[in-house]
């Protein structure tokens, strides 16, 4: 970790909080970075992760055309390459884009994860976008693209009360590049977040994402996760309910080849009763590609009625691909609804026959349901921005599901 | 060119229970044949062997199109040679769009407008269409797309396994309006498993076969529905 943890020094010097971001840097090398013995980081191939050779990143590869077609369906669309802000399009009453050169920020919450206070002392900036009171927005597309080298994006998205707005980031390029964003969403009183990450990133990229959510009372938010690309694809998604009637829904799917790893963590945490939140994670694994699901469900003393779901399905493509799924439940109140199911195998032969009844051939039905992973995902979108993405999803499947 | 659907000597069994006991059937296109007999007499074990669905396998005897063995076939290779089921309970596919599972059925053209104006045509909203497959439709919504799907696909013969349960009076008589038409339009040969005979309103059956046992125990015109409501299936039961 020398050689990076040197040039990222001699990154830092100028940057706002160039004092804090070294001090920080100094407590990453000292901590080292996590290895396959620390229990959540077990499932990661870290042997064949050497940060050194990751130098300041370079310029990304040009966007696949899809992007394009998105704009489209955007109110505001914002390009961001390695992090750091290029240019916005487009405006819309009551909501503010800004890159913020922010300088220190806390730390506290992210003590035990080393890659997001690397993301912490090496951020060019933080993007912010707020929703005022009251104000019902549209759509904010961000396009990141990614180069060759290490990068460390930050975001902040905060809704305002009786906001609502939604959300999709775009993930792509990122060709022998180490990416670790860390984003954190505000929800207010009321307001509603739809946030849809989808992540496209060459098959050689690591991906090692963060994401927290705070979300107040009778706030909603709906978080789609799509994990097709990387080499190692590590998204944890967490969020604190911390008003009564708050709600979290979080739904997360992956496609996975080669051999790919996918390792998709959640801790949904309960601090207040009457609140809810639905876990829902769906994905295929072929060739040699693993995938882990770990979610941790955590109930505190008092919070009474509180629902909590989750369901996992993973599908084997192929008999040298695995799939775990890890369910932990941390409890400390009755009066709680609390589900779980998960299940690891083929393909519902009977949704397959239906298909198949239809004239669909067998190869074409499976194709389709295993899109539909992903079109499930998209549902909160309206259909003409999920159709921009179902036919780039139906070109990967096609790549993979031969 | 008139199509045949031939079923000749049928045995099926469901798991390690034989279901029917042989079956023999001929359809020719443009005909209505309608089915009537009490609930788990095989009526939809009929339907689902000819289309192949898992769990339940043809033990012996023979189902042809225009002499083609379809029990060999690949399911989808049997509605590609003709044969189309409606199901009693259509199932929910989640994820898959209608218009995409008809252009992999190898709809051509304009599928999503094509969806719509079939849709259109039997007075079901044009937006369910955008929906995923069934899901979040209401029983009468399902069989209305299957019907839908009928029209979209034109096969030779349709299977109906109770397509008019479900339905109100008004959806009821536009679907069976509808699926008489087809038997003008492209000369649709159907098989309609019912319960009711407000379908065969509209429908006009040219034959009734009544099933008991799996086998097929009585055949006639159109007054063996009204013997049948009149009487029910008891005394049918005897003739075995
Ligand atoms: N999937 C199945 N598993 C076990 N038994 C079945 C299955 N499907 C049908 N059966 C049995 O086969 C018999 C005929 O059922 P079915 O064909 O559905 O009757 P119906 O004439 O009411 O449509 C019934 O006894 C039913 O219980
Ligand atoms: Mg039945």
């Amino acid at each position: 970790m020398k050689t990076f943890l040197n040039i990222a020094h001699s990154q830092i010097t100028g940057l706002p909080g160039a004092v804090e971001r070294g001090r920080l840097l100094d407590v990453i090398e000292r901590q080292g970075l996590p290895t396959t013995t620390d229990e959540v980081w077990r499932y990661a191939p870290l042997s064949q992760f050497n940060i050194d050779t990751f130098g300041a990143p370079e310029r990304s590869e040009a966007s696949p055309a899809f992007i394009n077609d998105l704009t489209h369906h955007a109110d505001i669309v914002v390009q961001i390459d390695n992090g750091r802000y290029v240019a916005a399009q487009g405006d819309m009453p009551g909501v503010h884009v800004s890159w913020r050169d922010e300088g220190a920020i806390d730390e506290a919450p992210y003590q035990d994860d080393a890659f997001a206070l690397l993301n912490t002392a090496l951020h060019p900036h933080v993007l912010s976008i707020e929703v005022d009171t009251d104000v019902s927005a549209g759509t904010v597309l961000l396009v990141h693209r990614v180069g060759t080298g290490a990068s460390f994006p930050r975001t902040r998205i905060s809704v305002s009360r009786n906001a609502r707005l939604t959300v999709i980031e775009v993930w792509c390029g990122g060709t022998d590049a180490f990416v670790a964003p860390v984003s954190e969403f505000e929800v207010g009183d009321n307001a509603h977040l739809t946030h849809v990450t989808y992540q496209r990133l060459d098959s050689s990229a690591w991906h090692v994402s963060r994401t927290t959510a705070r979300i107040e009372r009778s706030g909603r938010m709906h978080q789609s996760v799509l994990c097709l690309g990387g080499q190692y694809d590590r998204a944890r998604n967490d969020a604190e309910l911390v008003g009564p009637g708050a709600e979290n829904q979080l739904w997360t799917t992956f496609l996975g080849s080669g051999d790919q790893v996918h390792d998709l963590r959640s801790h949904q945490m309960h601090h207040v009763g009457r609140t809810n939140s639905v876990l829902l994670s769906k994905g295929a694994a072929a060739d040699r590609s693993r995938s882990v699901y770990t979610g941790l469900i955590e109930i505190e003393r008092g919070a009474r009625r509180t629902d909590a779901r989750q369901t996992n399905h993973n599908l084997l493509l192929s008999p040298q691909a695995h799939a775990d799924s890890v369910p932990n439940l941390d409890i400390r109140e009755n009066d709680v609804t609390c589900a779980h199911a998960s299940s690891v195998g083929p393909l519902d032969e009977l949704q397959r026959w239906y298909l198949e009844s239809r004239g669909v051939s067998r190869q074409d039905a499976e194709r389709l349901m295993i899109e539909g992973f992903f079109k499930e995902m998209l549902d909160v979108l309206p259909t003409d921005v999920a159709r921009v993405f179902e036919a780039d999803i139906t070109v990967r499947v096609r790549e993979v599901v031969a | 060119m008139r199509n045949e659907l031939v079923i000749r000597d049928l045995h099926a069994r469901v798991g390690d229970k034989e279901i029917l006991r042989g079956v023999n059937l001929t359809l020719t296109s443009g005909e209505v044949h309608v089915i009537m007999g009490p609930n788990g007499c095989g009526k939809s074990t009929l339907a689902h062997v000819i289309t192949g669905r898992p769990g339940y396998v043809a033990t012996s005897g023979s189902v042809t199109l225009n002499g083609t063995e379809l029990l060999t076939l690949e399911p989808s290779e049997r509605v590609r040679e003709g044969v189309f089921l409606a199901m009693q309970h259509p199932l929910e596919v989640p994820g898959v769009r209608p218009v995409d599972m008809m252009r992999a059925a190898g709809v051509t053209g304009n599928v999503e407008s094509q969806l719509a104006e079939q849709s259109r045509r039997i007075g079901l909203r044009t937006e369910l269409m955008e929906r995923f497959v069934n899901v979040d439709l209401s029983g009468g919504e399902r069989k209305r797309a299957e019907v839908v799907q009928i029209s979209v696909l034109q096969p030779k013969f349709a299977l109906l396994d109770e397509i008019d349960s479900g339905l109100d009076v008004d959806a009821l008589g536009l679907v069976a309006r509808r699926l008489h038409e087809a038997t003008k339009e492209w000369d649709l040969g159907i098989l309609a498993i019912t319960h009711f005979r407000r379908l065969l309103h509209e429908l006009t059956p040219d034959v009734i076969h009544v099933m008991s046992h799996g086998k097929i125990v009585a055949t006639g015109g159109p007054e063996l529905a009204e013997q049948l409501e009149r009487d029910g299936y008891e005394p049918f039961r005897e003739i075995e």
